[in-house]
């Protein structure tokens, strides 16, 4: 017994060393540094996952600590330092305010990271939508469109869209072999003629594989897939890119099933409705000063009117929509909101204040002593 | 040092796994016009041509003649359509001489300007008021939707080449993108 609590008492001083909090905190400035700068090569997204998103960060051959752990570990060096006995003093309240408030703002930035999510929500005028598509990932839509009121989504996500992975699930009644996941390719007219395992699209064809760009918003994903175990002449091999203007469409015993690769979709509890989308352009040019659009949020049938614009974002039910950008068509104009979901938005706020609130107590304390010493030097 | 360890990978490993998530989801919504597969248009950019435009997500640009201002694939069900963009000083000559020389490039034999604007489509855009037509031969499978589009001292030729069946597809976005096209300054 004695041996554990010595082990466990162990374990503690090591954790609660300030000196690990000062190499963290040293190699957590230099990744930022790092990663502010790859961003120019890497593009904005990349670069946060290799640097601050990842556990482990590679530099060449070399694993290091990615922004991920290194924040962990400032997370637990943090907390352990409440096991120091000699803190719990009126003291010494003030810095363990200021701990609490910094360990706040850590465990905020970890509900960030793993829960938050955003996109952006297209609307045209008069139209309305309940999904925000993500910025980043792709999905696969497998609509079973065969009931006469209803459409039956069967929805794998990017994750999943690995080659040679085998896409199966209850509601199909065949399987899906992912033979290539494209992060960018153009469809080019097939030039040699098309096997006859070729079916869909691929049979007028191919899919060109490109150097993905820097952002992923402006690639164009695209996915070649074999069908199998149909029992139907639908066996073969597909392919489906971003924005396929015709989607592929499949009769397999009876059932007809809708095939399209998009951009994640997350479905809301409401609806949005845009009654008009404003523009004002500064004179003389095509540069929008400002932006506007007229919405009706609409949640359990009722109805509220409400607009959003440039730096006045609508916040509902945790997501922020944000007036991001529009599109311009022939008889109706579309905007584009950008809409974040983000569990710890709060925290940076709230641990400000208590970190605050620590110093101030802190410097309240240490004041008198300040002051005296300084009296004393004056008098010697 | 080996409990360290062990908590150390514990820990690591606890807070991973807090990061997956189930990869395959299903559920049913009420049944919807049409799958939304509308293309996107994207914002416009400011292009070195002195023109900006909103390319749709799907159209991918190409390279054309050194004629053109801008070339683009354009997708449609059954194949690709080429799409140009031309930039001419004045008004390039008459809409009846430009469109008797796209009606001939399709065989077809030539109109007089009033049959013309009778099939002449009217659209506002952000260059202003321009024309679109459509021209289509059946025999050859083949047809143009072209738009006129008047900028100032200039005027613009849109002209995208397809069959019949891609032009109907993809015309609205057509239509999108040539009221997109605006002078950058």
């Amino acid at each position: 017994m004695n041996l554990q609590l010595m082990h466990a008492k162990g374990i503690i001083n090591f954790l609660k060393q300030p000196k690990i909090f000062v190499f963290a905190m040293a190699w957590m400035m230099m990744l930022v540094l790092l990663g502010t700068l790859a961003q120019k090569d890497l593009g904005l997204y990349a670069a946060q996952n290799k640097y601050f998103s990842a556990w482990v960060t590679w530099f060449w051959f070399f694993p290091m600590p990615g922004g991920r752990l290194t924040l962990i570990v400032i997370l637990i060096n943090l907390s352990f330092f409440f096991f120091n006995k000699s803190i719990w003093r009126i003291k010494k309240l003030g810095i363990v305010i200021l701990h609490m408030g910094g360990i706040l703002l850590l465990v905020g930035g970890g509900l960030t990271a793993m829960f938050s999510s955003e996109g952006n929500m297209v609307i045209e005028e008069g139209a309305q939508s309940n999904h925000v598509e993500d910025y980043h990932f792709m999905e696969l839509a497998i609509i079973n469109t065969s009931a006469s009121n209803f459409d039956e989504f069967t929805i794998f996500d990017q994750a999943l869209l690995k080659r040679n992975q085998i896409l199966k699930h209850a509601n199909l009644n065949f399987e899906i072999e992912i033979l290539n996941y494209l992060d960018n390719c153009e469809p080019a007219k097939r030039t040699s003629p098309a096997g006859i395992q070729h079916k869909g699209m691929l049979k007028n064809f191919i899919l060109n594989e490109l150097r993905p760009e820097k952002e992923d918003n402006w690639n164009r994903p695209g996915l070649i897939y074999k069908i199998s175990n149909s029992g139907s002449s639908a066996d073969g091999m597909y392919g489906i890119f971003l924005g396929q203007p015709v989607s592929q469409t499949l009769s397999i015993n009876g059932k007809d099933y809708t095939l399209i690769l998009r951009r994640k979709r997350t479905y809301l509890p409401f609806s949005i409705e845009l009654l008009d989308f404003k523009k004002t352009l500064h004179p003389g040019t095509d540069i929008p000063k400002s932006y506007s659009s007229d919405i009706n949020l609409i949640e359990n049938g009722v109805v509220r009117k409400i607009l959003i614009q440039m730096n006045e974002p609508l916040r509902h039910k945790g997501y922020t929509f944000f007036q991001s950008s529009f599109i311009e068509g022939p008889d109706s104009e579309t905007t584009v909101l950008a809409v974040v979901k983000n569990y710890g938005r709060l925290f940076p706020y709230i641990s400000s204040i208590i970190m605050c609130i620590g110093l101030l107590f802190h410097l309240s304390q240490k004041l008198p002593d300040l002051f005296r010493k300084s009296r004393e030097k004056i008098a010697a | 040092m080996a409990i360290k360890i062990i908590i150390s990978i514990l820990i690591l490993g606890f807070l991973q796994s807090c990061g997956q998530e189930n990869h395959i989801r299903t559920y049913q919504l009420d049944k919807t016009k049409a799958p939304d597969t509308k293309p996107r248009v994207e914002v416009p950019v400011i292009q070195s041509t002195g023109f900006s435009w909103a390319k749709p997500e799907n159209w991918i640009s190409s390279s054309g003649s050194s004629m053109r201002l801008a070339s683009f694939n354009v997708p449609y069900s059954n194949g690709i359509g080429d799409l140009s963009v031309i930039q001419l000083g004045g008004t390039g000559g008459s809409i009846e001489a430009n469109v008797n020389r796209w009606r001939r490039q399709l065989n077809l034999d030539s109109q007089s300007l009033s049959e013309i604007e009778k099939e002449m489509v009217d659209y506002k855009g952000g260059l202003g008021d321009y024309k679109i037509i459509q021209i289509i031969n059946g025999d050859l499978d083949a047809a143009f939707l072209c738009a006129i589009l008047p900028a100032g001292e200039q005027t613009l030729f849109v002209k995208l080449s397809a069959n019949p069946i891609g032009i109907k597809e993809v015309k609205s976005t057509f239509i999108s993108f040539c009221s997109s096209l605006r002078i950058s300054i």
